[in-house]
Order: C-alpha cells, then sequence, then structure tokens
C-alpha cells in the first residue's frame, strides 16, 4: 500500500470513528437520555421536556464545543509549528491564548455593555489574539533559537496573568468568580442560540486554512527556500496569524485558556501519518485534536460525581508529559 | 539567457564591476572569488533580491526587477550549501516542491507534475531513493535531492550555493558531473559559487572570477585557466 492510500485509508477510518466518539460524548452524562430525545431536541424542541432541554442546552454546545476546541486549536498549533519551523511551537505557549485572556479580562471587567456582550467579547479575543500573534512573529525575526522563542511566549503569558490577576483583586465579586471560573477552562460557557455565529467563524477560518496548504506545504523547507519557490512569504505569515488569532480567539473566549491540544496534537498527527502534507495534517489535526477534547471530556464527565476536574487542567495533566517526551526524543 | 552589460554589484557599497558578460543556456559557470568580495551578492542581484547599483540585469532580455515572484520563480531555481532534511518529508514529495510555481491555489500536483518529478530523481539516478523520508539520507544523497527539486522546477537557470562544501571527494565529483550533464541534457544555464578551485578546473566549468586588483568579473572559457593563475587573479 502506498504512503498516500494508507494515509486515506487513516482518514477514512477516523471520518467514520467521528460520530461514534460524538455519541459517546452526547450520552456519557450522568443523566441519561435517549436518541429519540437527540433528533426531537433539534428537529421538534419541546421545552416542557427535561431530556430534551438538558440535551439541547447542555449537551449539544458542549459536544460542539469541544469539535471546535480541538480541532481549531490542533491546525492553529499545526500552523505555528509548520511557520516558525518549531515542533514545540503552539498557541497556548507562544502567548496567543494569553492575548485573547488579557483582552476578554480587560472588556469583561470593564462593566461596559457593548464588551461584555457577546459580540463584544469575541472581538476582544480575536483582537487579542491577533495582537500577540504579531508580537510573536516580530520577536520572531529577532531571536534565532527556537527556545528563546517559546521562553518569549512563556513569558508572555506570565506578564498577562499577572496583570489578569490585578484585575482580579479590583473586580466585584460576582465577575471574580465568573472570571475564575473561565481560566479554568469549560466547554459548558456557550448556549444554543449562539452556536451559528461560532460555528460561521469556524467555517470562515477552516475555509481560509484550506488556502494556506500550497504555502504551508513550501514553508516546511524554510523561509528562504519558500521564496525561491514562488511564494510570498510576508502575505502568509500574516495569513497564517490572522487564522490563528480567529480559531484561538474565539476558542479562548468561550472556553478559556486551553493548555497543551495545539502543541501535542500536531506532534501526534504527524508521527500517526508521516508525512508533511499539510492537506493530511489540516484534516488530521482536526479529526484527531476534537476526539482528543472529547474524550478528554467525557472523562471528566464520568469522573464528575467524585471529583471536578476543569478541561484545562486535564489537557494539561496529559499534555506536559507529552511535551517533555518530544523534547527527549529530539534530543536521542 | 542572461546580459550583464556595464553593471556594478553591490549593496549599499561598490564591491565589483561587470563590464560585458553573456551567460548561456548549456553551460555550467563556477563563480570563484575570496570571502567578501561579493559571490553572495552577486547571485542575490541575479535573483533580484537585490538591485545592482548600476546597471540593468536582463534574463531573456528583460530586467529582473520586473519579474514578479511567481514569474521570478518560474525562470531561476536556487540550490543552498545545506539541506538537512526534514522530518517526515519523503524524497518525492520534497522535489514535488519544485512544482509550487505551477500548481493551483490548493496545490494539488497533477499527473504531469508527478511526471517531471519523477524523471528529475530518474535524471539524478536517485529513484530508488523517491520513499526514504530525507532526514534518512546521507550528505550526498540529500544534495542530490536538493537538485532534484530544482530540476523539477523547469526553469532555464538554476543558481548553486557552494553546493560541494559540505561533501566529501566523491561526491562533490558526482555533483559536478550532473551538473555538466543537465546543462547539456535539458539546456540549463547554471551558474555554481564555489571555493573548491580544484573542482572547478578539473570539471572543466567555465569561471567567472571575481579580479582582486581591478574589481571587475571576469569570464574564462572552460581549460583556458590555471589553478595558479586563477589563484593569483581572485586571491
Amino acid at each position: 500500500m502506498t504512503v498516500a492510500r494508507k494515509n486515506k485509508f487513516i482518514l477514512l477510518s477516523l471520518v467514520l470513528l467521528f460520530p461514534i466518539v460524538c455519541g459517546l460524548h452526547l450520552f456519557a452524562g450522568e443523566i441519561s437520555v435517549s436518541f429519540s430525545d437527540f433528533w426531537n431536541s433539534l428537529l421538534n424542541f419541546n421545552t416542557d421536556n427535561t431530556s430534551q432541554t438538558i440535551i439541547r442546552e447542555f449537551r449539544i454546545p458542549r459536544l460542539t464545543m469541544g469539535i471546535l476546541a480541538g480541532g481549531g486549536l490542533s491546525i492553529a498549533g499545526l500552523f505555528m509549528q509548520t511557520m516558525f519551523n518549531n515542533p514545540l511551537a503552539g498557541p497556548y505557549i507562544l502567548g496567543i491564548n494569553s492575548g485573547s485572556s488579557l483582552f476578554v479580562a480587560f472588556s469583561v471587567m470593564t462593566g461596559i455593555p457593548f464588551l461584555t456582550s457577546n459580540i463584544g467579547t469575541i472581538s476582544s479575543a480575536l483582537i487579542g489574539a491577533f495582537i500577540f500573534g504579531l508580537i510573536i512573529l516580530s520577536f520572531s525575526y529577532l531571536v534565532k533559537s527556537h527556545i528563546s522563542l517559546l521562553l518569549i511566549g512563556i513569558m508572555l503569558g506570565s506578564f498577562t496573568s499577572a496583570i489578569v490577576s490585578i484585575l482580579q483583586t479590583m473586580s466585584e465579586p460576582n465577575q471574580l468568580k465568573l472570571f475564575t471560573m473561565w481560566t479554568m477552562g469549560s466547554l459548558q460557557q456557550v448556549e444554543f442560540t449562539e452556536l451559528p455565529l461560532i460555528i460561521l467563524f469556524f467555517i470562515v477560518g477552516i475555509s481560509l486554512s484550506l488556502f494556506m496548504i500550497k504555502p504551508l506545504n513550501a514553508l516546511v523547507i524554510g523561509e528562504s527556500q519558500a521564496l525561491t519557490l514562488g511564494i510570498h512569504v510576508k502575505y502568509v505569515r500574516l495569513a497564517l496569524i490572522s487564522i490563528t488569532a480567529i480559531l484561538t480567539g474565539i476558542i479562548t473566549a468561550y472556553c478559556g485558556p486551553i493548555a497543551f491540544v495545539g502543541l501535542a496534537v500536531p506532534n501526534i498527527v504527524k508521527m500517526i501519518f508521516k508525512t508533511q502534507s499539510h492537506l493530511t495534517l489540516l484534516i488530521g489535526c482536526f479529526l484527531i485534536g476534537s476526539f482528543f477534547m472529547l474524550i478528554c471530556d467525557i472523562l471528566i464527565q464520568l469522573l464528575e460525581s467524585t471529583i471536578h476536574i476543569p478541561i484545562n487542567a486535564l489537557t494539561s495533566i496529559i499534555g506536559a508529559p507529552f511535551v517533555i517526551i518530544i523534547v527527549l526524543k529530539r534530543l536521542a | 539567457m542572461i546580459d550583464l552589460n556595464e553593471i556594478e554589484i553591490g549593496y549599499k557599497k561598490r564591491l565589483f564591476s561587470i563590464e560585458s558578460i553573456q551567460l548561456l543556456k548549456g553551460k555550467v559557470y563556477s563563480l570563484i572569488g575570496a570571502n567578501g568580495a561579493g559571490k553572495t551578492t552577486f547571485l542575490r542581484s541575479l535573483q533580484g533580491n537585490i538591485a545592482p547599483i548600476k546597471g540593468q540585469i536582463l534574463i531573456n532580455n528583460t530586467e529582473v526587477k520586473f519579474f514578479d515572484r511567481v514569474k521570478l520563480s518560474q525562470t531561476i531555481a536556487f540550490v543552498n550549501s545545506k539541506f538537512d532534511g526534514v522530518d517526515y518529508l519523503r524524497v518525492s514529495d520534497y522535489v514535488g516542491l519544485g512544482r509550487t510555481p505551477y500548481t493551483n491555489a490548493l496545490g494539488r500536483l497533477s499527473e504531469i507534475d508527478l511526471k517531471i518529478v519523477e524523471n528529475s530523481l530518474t535524471e539524478l539516478n536517485i529513484k530508488h531513493l523517491s520513499n526514504y523520508f530525507t532526514t534518512k539520507l546521507s550528505d550526498g544523497e540529500r544534495q542530490l535531492a536538493a537538485i532534484a527539486r530544482a530540476i523539477s522546477q523547469e526553469t532555464d537557470i538554476i543558481i548553486l550555493d557552494e553546493p560541494t562544501a559540505f561533501l566529501d571527494y566523491a561526491n562533490r565529483k558526482l555533483v559536478m558531473k550532473e551538473m555538466r550533464k543537465i546543462a547539456t541534457d535539458l539546456q540549463k544555464c547554471i551558474i555554481i559559487s564555489s571555493h573548491d578551485l580544484d573542482l572547478c578546473i578539473e570539471s572543466e566549468t567555465e569561471i567567472l572570477v571575481i579580479n582582486k586588483k581591478t574589481k571587475t568579473l571576469d569570464h574564462f572559457i572552460a581549460n583556458s585557466l590555471s589553478k595558479e593563475k586563477l589563484i593569483e587573479i581572485g586571491f
């Protein structure tokens, strides 16, 4: 079997597995619901039916956010890794999440109605992610070493979390509680009616990504070589930062900061597919990223009666050792 | 092919001038000069990255500064002195990147593209490596793969920046032999910057040397120059 065919086969299997994982996630919660409740909640929703309400108001938004967060952050991580030629890059470690956090914190704590509204929060998150993306991009021209860039990203993260904690001490108790909950990360912050807007942003982000496949494939062999292959590297970098900002910003706005998914998943995907074809990697990242997120969340739901684990804690528990493994593998 | 008439090469300050040199298809030119004499600046000027201080660089009768990025990548291919290989990047996919200037927005390779990739690999006798990861090759094989990538780019001109610097004797000879074969077989104009005087003379290439005294680029046809004379002019 050729490589391309083998990879197509793996992708197809993952696509077939997708509804199964979604189904598991949908029906994993403590209160059991039936399949017909699921269809009814979508097609002829009855507000008096508790099961249908649970599905529509809790399970479906949570499932959707799991898919989008896992898939989106993984794609953003893939972009960062190829763009900076650095397998340890990702939106979280480079501080792009922190940009969103900082701007969301500011806008929530101002108490100005427009800024605290949905569209206000999303805008702040996107702008924050984009600005921090540009900061990292400009630093990448100054520092040559991979590790230095990661350290700058981590410092951006520490810096913003310090500012955010100062903001917290100045805020009112109910705002504080809201914000603390948000920093732990949750897939359950979104309401059913907000989903269309979020999905729309996502479709825009993913559609733009398709046009990045060709430049990404060329960027694999380095920026200067990509230039001699006719790639407009400058514009491509801006486009990649913008898409990363859309994907990371919107997830961070609604789910809080989620660590390590964007770093770990692209590496896993490359190990599985053993290719640098970014079409394959992109689809792979979306599917495996959302699986990773959904399986984490299923675990959380199963353990919920004994212990409540925030999603950000779980992804870090799994992700951090994984990063160490990658580092050790590189050194070997 | 490339017309260089009354040109001054340099970046901020003048490095050397060219009175009148024509670089032709079917020939390999070795670019010789001391460190800092301006080899890299000259190569970058040919690629339109640096404008000459005076005069115009003409490629196929068009001034190179009017080429857009894609047109340029369809005219000149560039090979670095070293390609380290990339994790999970296979030789065939790497050589396929040479088709980037010709593919559509999604970058998909057509049947014709794949055929060109295959021919490039065959030309350099590395078809048996096409499924290997670029990280698993020897230095010599990797350099051949880089040259195959440049060939699949189907440009009239190939520029190589010290392509033999990191290779052992056998591989250096092999690369030069292949470059001469490619120049004649595929009618390309090939420019190689090098510090390896023996190799350039031995391989019977044309010589472009940056004259240390007159600060000019001097052209000598193949076999017309001894090593001693070359050292006297350039170093």
